[in-house]
């Protein structure tokens, strides 16, 4: 009788297991469609390389030379309409950079300056005792002191008001002093885009090396240590695009946005002195369109990531093209009708449905970008 | 079928007696013969018994013989092999301390916040064991081996449920394990010694006085942490001695790598513990003269650091100039029936502090951003006091108030210094020792930032500590 109990159980066991394993895998095996495609990618990589990166960091190095002329005026003549000649450049040079993000690799990495640049949030306490007790700054004094008393918005600071109920700064309330530092600021400033401009058109490590943006349109060569092939640099300009947008939709916008009302936190807002918070966001994205579509937005139609997708699937490259402008639209769309700052929208119902919104499109094309886009890389012929 | 073959044989024999008997009894007819030869057959018979039994007792006499003999070999053997083991156990030493903490601290977000928020924390600090050895008499060897924070481990885990099976590798703790010494010594006399391999140097109070119950705080002298490696170790040779009560020191060990000098620590990150090998090329010296011993009660002490950095540094192309760290402490302890108080003062130069700000800012991959500034001086001080009560009451408690003073960033070379980095931790608490070998300890206090426009925090933590010695 126990054998027989014994037996049972053993059976219905192996049945049982027989079941799962079965449930598992379809072994049947059914010749799968060729999912592969070909794509030459030297041109996408050439054009994307000269004209959207090494385009822009030209663009930026310009404004910072801009930025700092400006400065220059301001401290010879103090006036107010100088001050909003440095706020315009200020917001200029911003442009560029925001942009970039989306291919925040090479030598803005390697060099470390990102951070030098735009360090957030900023180290108000340490700022307010450097004003206090130094007078006379020069650049490399300045850049031998910690990134958060230095860079985009520590600039900012000083040109713009405290953004809780206004970002306009009267000439009378920035100090001699401060109009130095913001000089000082702006030298540095200057020097750090040119030599990122530097590393991308002439020496990656400001030395020796190669240019970078010859490195990356000339993977495989002998002494290319950086790429092998052009899959590893089409990784690299997918990969960038999704990093920013996770970090503005998960970091920028999620952050001080908050679980709730009560949660969301204003001290976390990004440029929130200048209320450029969703120029910025929006700038980001751009970058990304950039790099999608192959050019700045305005110049002429030339090969983009865009074209990379479409070889694979010309409905997939469609539908990504429309989450891209979708997540730009909507994070524009965050400031409504009465253009409200994002420092202020986040504890506003209305506009946190606006926020809210934003979040969701970035979010949905991170997924397409994550679980579409990159996956194509096994697919590829190349 | 051997046993088969035996009974077989037994019958055969007992056949043949019997026959070889009748024959006897049938060939004799006198009944007096046969009398006769009955008795004498019975006589020779008994005679035989006799003689068998003398056998029979001169054979357990033997047996017992050998049994008592191997007995005693026995007990011979045993007795030398306890001998043998116990001179390995006497040579051999093995010793361990550990600590588990509970602290609850207040923090800030990001340097923009000042209203802090509070947090709750265990740690397994750590567990230590030290294995010695003592080859004779002058020869000796002791290695330390650590396990920060529960250890560390990492797994390849197969995960069936995925799609084809998946082979995963996992990070399962986050922790540290490390040697923290490994040193073999020559010591001829108490007055001189040699010791090599991965030492302690004697600079700061925490190498000598690391163990839970030599400091009253509940963790280490946060002081220390903040300016130089606490229990600092590293490779190189020392000389040691103790001469009418003076104890000296004397090492040339491997250098600090200013690569990893940051704002907070000052050269306490340059402790070059990343790589599988520690970089050679600047040497350092250390010195030190204490009067009384520390370890066992009252004394007072000197200390003096100094050595290059920059021959460290990985990218040797970044700097040109020495960097060099140099740090001075005097430190006292006054230990007497129930009154224990210490104190210790640390006071570091850095050369070329700029320059080594300015490198660290740009080689690739170094990234110290917000922490790069570096202190061309650096402060750090503490004070403990405790009393214990064990002296007038059954109870052995020890209560203690301790003061902790670091400032990493004392003086730059250009510009201003922040005070950002300037702490303050003033504290009271309890140590109460069940047995001598665990001390369970409670302590409180408040951690001031020299900024005005940044709030006092209030810190609480609880611990337990363990020693013990084989």
């Amino acid at each position: 009788m126990k054998h027989f109990t014994h037996s049972v159980v053993a059976i219905a066991l192996i049945s049982a297991l027989a079941a799962c394993g079965g449930s598992g895998s379809d072994s049947t095996p059914t010749p799968e469609a060729d999912k592969t495609f070909s794509f030459t990618a030297t041109e996408m990589v050439t054009n994307l390389t000269d004209d959207v990166i090494v385009a822009g960091y030209t663009d930026l190095a310009a404004r910072g030379a801009a930025l700092f002329a400006s400065t220059q005026t301001l401290v010879a003549t103090p006036s107010q309409a100088n001050l909003v000649a440095v706020q315009e450049a200020w917001k200029a040079a911003r442009q560029p950079w925001e942009q970039g993000e989306s291919h925040i690799f090479g030598p803005v990495d390697s060099l470390g300056i990102d951070p030098h640049l735009d360090s957030w949030p900023l180290n108000t306490t340490d700022l307010t005792s450097v004003l206090s007790t130094t007078t006379g700054f020069d650049a490399e004094t300045i850049k031998g002191w910690n990134d958060d008393v230095q860079g985009f918005h520590t600039m900012e600071y000083l040109l713009f008001g405290d953004g809780v109920t206004t970002n306009t700064k009267m000439i009378a309330d920035l100090t001699a002093n401060e109009r130095d530092y913001l000089m000082g600021l702006a030298a540095v400033f200057r020097d750090y885009t040119e030599k990122l401009d530097d590393a991308w058109l002439i020496s990656h490590d400001a030395s020796t090396g190669k240019a970078y943006g010859e490195l990356l349109k000339t993977p495989g060569t002998q002494d290319n240590t950086f790429y092998s092939s052009n899959v590893g640099v089409v990784e690299e300009l997918i990969k960038g695009m999704i990093g920013i947008v996770d970090e503005v939709g998960n970091g920028k916008i999620a952050d001080p946005f908050g679980a709730d009302t009560s949660s969301a936190d204003t001290s976390k807002v990004e440029s929130q002195y200048s209320w450029n918070s969703l120029t910025d966001f929006s700038n980001n994205i751009i970058g990304v369109r950039n790099v999608y579509q192959g050019e700045l937005a305005g110049a002429a139609d030339k090969q983009g990531i865009v074209d990379f997708v479409a070889a694979a699937d010309k409905d997939m490259a469609a539908r990504v093209g429309t989450e891209i402008s979708n997540a730009i639209l909507t994070i524009q769309a965050i400031e409504g009708a009465n253009k409200m700052p994002f420092r202020q929208a986040i504890s506003d119902v209305e506009g946190r449905k606006r926020i809210q919104t934003a979040v969701d499109a970035l979010s949905k094309l991170q997924t397409s970008l994550e679980s579409d886009v990159l996956p194509l890389l096994k697919t590829w012929k190349v | 079928m051997k046993n088969m073959s035996k009974h077989v044989k037994l019958n055969i024999l007992a056949a043949t007696i019997a026959t070889v008997f009748s024959a006897n009894a049938m060939s004799a007819t006198d009944p007096e013969v046969l009398a006769a030869a009955i008795a004498k057959q019975e006589a020779e018979l008994t005679e035989l018994k006799v003689q068998l039994k003398e056998l029979a007792q001169q054979q357990q006499a033997q047996t017992e013989q050998h049994q008592e003999q191997r007995l005693e070999q026995q007990e011979a053997i045993a007795t030398v092999k306890a001998e043998s083991v116990n001179s390995k156990f006497s040579k051999f030493s093995f010793k361990s301390y550990g600590s588990l903490i509970y602290t609850s601290d207040e923090y800030y977000d990001n340097v923009q916040d000042t209203t802090p928020e509070r947090r709750g924390r265990f740690d397994l600090e750590r567990i230590v064991t030290e294995f010695g050895y003592q080859f004779n008499d002058d020869w000796d060897m002791e290695v330390e081996i650590e396990y920060e924070h529960g250890g560390t481990g990492s797994s390849l885990e197969y995960d069936g449920f995925d799609e084809f099976g998946e082979f995963e590798a996992e990070v399962e703790a986050g922790g540290e394990v490390m040697i923290e010494k490994a040193e073999i010594r020559y010591r001829p006399s108490a007055a001189f010694g040699v010791k090599f391999g991965n030492i302690h140097l004697p600079v700061g109070l925490s190498s000598t006085l690391h163990k839970p119950s030599q400091y009253l705080t509940v963790q280490r002298h946060k002081s220390e942490a903040a300016m130089l490696p606490a229990v600092w170790n590293e490779n190189g040779i020392g000389i040691f001695g103790e001469v009418a009560n003076f104890h000296y020191q004397a090492q040339v060990v491997s250098g600090l790598n200013s690569e990893y000098f940051r704002t907070y620590d000052w050269a306490a990150s340059g402790h070059q513990k990343r790589f599988e090998h520690v970089n050679a090329d600047d040497l350092a010296y250390v010195a030190r003269l204490d009067y009384g011993n520390f370890k066992t009660g009252s004394a007072v002490g000197a200390s003096y650091y100094y050595g290059n950095t920059s021959g460290n540094r990985h990218k040797t192309n970044k700097l040109s100039s020495d960097g060099t760290v140099s740090i001075f402490s005097i430190a006292g302890a006054f230990v007497e029936g129930p009154w224990t108080v210490r104190g210790q003062y640390l006071n570091g130069t850095l050369s070329d502090s700029d320059a080594i700000t300015q490198a660290n800012k740009t080689t690739p991959g170094l990234k110290p951003g917000n922490f790069a500034q570096l202190g061309s001086e650096s402060e750090a001080f503490f004070v403990e006091a405790g009393v214990d009560l064990g002296h007038f009451t059954p109870i052995p408690i020890t209560i203690f108030a301790n003061i902790d003073y670091s400032n990493p960033l004392k003086e730059v070379e250009t510009g201003i210094a922040t005070k950002r980095y300037e702490n303050t931790w003033i504290s009271a608490g309890i140590n109460y020792f069940p047995i001598p070998e665990i001390v369970i300890k409670a302590e409180a206090g408040v951690q001031q930032v020299a900024i005005a426009s940044i709030p006092d925090t209030n810190f609480f933590a609880l611990g337990v500590g363990y020693q013990f010695s084989l």
